[in-house]
């Protein structure tokens, strides 16, 4: 009778994880979910709709779903939370600016109910760029502090020169194994 | 009828909770630490491989079940740049872990003035203190005898009346982990009064 459970129970274990990517125009979604599939830079343009892509890293399979992040199409990222096991949320760390729409974003979106239980992985993403901010700074701006009840963290990263994405993975993976 | 006795019940039942803040320099064995107290106190949890736990920029939350009590820690990054951070989660919390690393000899006095800085805060005032010399595991490491000295030089007026103890853990091994958490739990008890448990505080 146990044997069956388990067999079951690995059936389940074994689904595909389902990701999504989300973050405001610009900050590099598309560039970060393809730095992650083929490895390479691609020239993007601005996301309207979605791509999804599978993505295999270290024997796991990830469904990974880059969601355009312009200001008329971020009401619909709502109908992609349920199932989501995790959520990339990338920042332009360069872009002083609308860091606090980027903020607004976040914490309106982790509200919801069904990403109660998805992890939570923040990319400060532009790492490249000249007077950008640091970890401290963005999280200081986007107000991670009221988020006392999730594991989350933080990575410097640059998808154009492909760094840090390697670590965030690493961490995402095991993050996600361990809950199983 | 049905209310009253379904009220009891609940009221039976619910869990008094309390949130413990884990902090220390990176690399002093902090998410070790969390992962081992999870493992032991929550029952088919595996945790996660030891070679796996990575640098924290960010949080670990981590929740364990002791009786009627309910405990949620808060395992923040130790690096320099993010020590920033730390005195955001000072109010809220009812218990403090400070874990240093036994072994690391070079960045003991770092470790200390971090620590001072620490318990200084006024919003950290009475709020009991358990320091871990952590990685008793490896040989040739500062015992609880060499650690406490340390930490006690100086700092008595700033640690004031509060419950504070200094235990030697190995987060690796688990040993040392139940100890230093009952002991924390009697005391978030005793301290109640000042600080009541969080889920009366949004009622």
């Amino acid at each position: 009778m146990g044997g069956v459970y388990s067999y079951f129970k690995s059936l389940f274990g074994n689904r595909e994880m389902r990701i999504l990517i989300l973050g405001l125009d610009g900050a590099g979604k598309t560039t970060i979910l393809y730095r992650l599939q083929v490895g390479e830079v691609v020239t993007t343009i601005p996301t309207i709709g979605f791509n999804v892509e599978q993505v295999t890293y270290k024997n796991l399979t990830f469904q990974v779903w880059d969601l355009g992040g312009q200001t008329s199409i971020r009401p619909y990222w709502r109908c992609y939370y349920s199932n989501t096991d995790a959520i990339i949320y990338v920042v332009d760390s360069s872009d002083r600016d609308r860091i606090g729409i980027s903020k607004e974003e976040l914490l309106a979106m982790l509200k919801e109910e069904e990403l109660r239980d998805a992890i939570l992985v923040i990319l400060a993403n532009k790492q490249d760029m000249e007077n950008c901010m640091s970890v401290a700074e963005v999280h200081r701006a986007l107000g991670l502090e009221n988020l006392k009840d999730r594991t989350f963290q933080i990575f410097k990263t640059s998808a154009k020169e492909g760094e840090g994405l390697n670590d965030s993975m690493d961490w995402l993976s095991n993050a996600l194994q361990s809950k199983l | 009828m049905y209310t009253l006795v379904s009220g009891f019940y609940k009221y039976m039942l619910q869990k008094d909770e309390f949130c413990v803040l884990i902090l220390g320099l990176d690399n002093a064995g902090k998410t070790t630490y969390l992962e081992s107290a999870k493992t032991k106190f929550t029952k088919n949890y595996k945790g996660m491989n030891p070679s796996k736990i990575t640098t924290t920029v960010g949080l670990n939350i981590g929740q364990i079940d002791i009786n009627t009590v309910r405990l949620n820690f808060w395992d923040l990054g130790g690096q320099l740049e993010l020590q920033s951070l730390w005195d955001k989660y000072y109010a809220e919390c009812h218990a403090l872990i400070y874990v240093v690393d036994s072994n690391d000899r070079d960045r003991i006095a770092e470790s200390k003035e971090t620590f001072d800085k620490m318990i200084s805060n006024e919003n950290l005032i009475g709020v009991p203190l358990l320091v871990l010399a952590n990685k008793q595991d490896i040989r040739d490491c500062m015992g609880v005898r060499e650690v406490k000295p340390i930490f006690n030089k100086n700092s008595a007026h700033l640690i004031g009346r509060r419950d504070c103890m200094v235990m030697p853990v190995s987060a690796l091994t688990g040993e040392g982990i139940d100890e230093g958490i009952r002991w924390l739990v009697e005391c978030i008890k005793r301290n109640c009064d000042v600080r009541p448990p969080r889920n009366l505080e949004d009622t």
